[in-house]
């Protein structure tokens, strides 16, 4: 088991070795998915070169795609990083994104007060 | 950083959210509303059981785009609206087994303009270990809200 696992993590620590490609990991973890556009727009490097970070990130297991029309999404896979996270950082994480979306549909359902 | 860490068996989150409890309660606890926002965008959450007594179970599942589905199940030990909730949870293999047992308590405390949410979970390293902590936990867990506040 330990074995067969070995050539996984090694590309998963690889993928993450770069620092755009951490960059693009925290991007998605914070805003769930984004366009392909989306996640290049803060970088200053070329739509083409993210594109290769991202095929890395997706060959390691880190992020997934999905197609909607034109449109090219990517995400960071949910259980991505658990062969490399302890039970405590992989629940937080968990919990943190689902009471962000927890908290945005509150604050939908919630009859905003006049300020006065 | 509002996140803290309590030990290395406990995780512990807290939030300042803009809804009164009520809301809140009804989103852990309705089946139609968990399911908005129990599982990640583009996994296809379902709802199995929801039974939301002291001893009644739940079992969620999320099925990614993949195809294959994770499945995520427990026991409601408090239920208490719109104040708290316990209940047990672990994550299920390929096989159905469950992982580590774990305990998650959530409290809604209305404070000005909204709730205050605090989620613990702890996991118990055995079963012995989990009936063991049964006893003390409610009492460590008002201290642990207190601290917050």
């Amino acid at each position: 088991m330990a074995a067969a696992r070995a050539p996984q993590l090694d590309s998963l620590f690889a993928a993450l070795a770069d620092p755009t490609r951490r960059a693009i990991i925290e991007r998605l973890l914070a805003a769930g998915e984004l366009s392909v556009g989306d996640v290049a727009a803060p970088f200053a490097i070329s739509t083409p070169a993210i594109s290769r970070h991202l095929q890395v990130l997706e060959r390691a297991g880190l992020i997934e795609r999905r197609i909607e029309r034109q449109w090219r999404f990517v995400r960071v896979r949910a259980d991505a990083l658990a062969p490399v996270e302890s039970w405590l950082s992989r629940q937080r994480r968990h919990w943190t994104a689902a009471l962000d979306r927890l908290e945005a549909l509150a604050a939908a359902q919630t009859p905003k007060r006049r300020k006065s | 950083m509002s996140d803290a860490k309590v030990s290395e068996t406990t995780l512990r989150l807290e939030r300042l959210i803009p809804a009164p409890p009520e809301i809140l309660f009804a989103l852990w606890t309705e089946p139609a509303q968990l399911l908005r926002w129990w599982g990640p965008a583009g996994y296809e959450t379902s709802v199995h059981a929801l039974d939301t007594r002291p001893g009644g179970g739940w079992r969620t599942t999320l099925r990614r785009p993949d195809g294959s589905v994770m499945a995520m199940s427990g026991v409601y030990r408090i239920v208490e609206p719109p104040r708290r909730l316990a209940f047990t949870w672990a994550w299920e293999d390929e096989s159905g087994a469950r992982g580590h047992e774990t305990e998650v308590m959530v409290s809604f405390e209305a404070v000005p303009g909204g709730t205050r949410l605090v989620l613990l979970q702890k996991r118990f390293e055995s079963k012995q270990a989990r009936d063991n902590h049964d006893v003390g936990w409610s009492a460590s867990f008002d201290r642990l809200t207190k601290i917050a506040g």
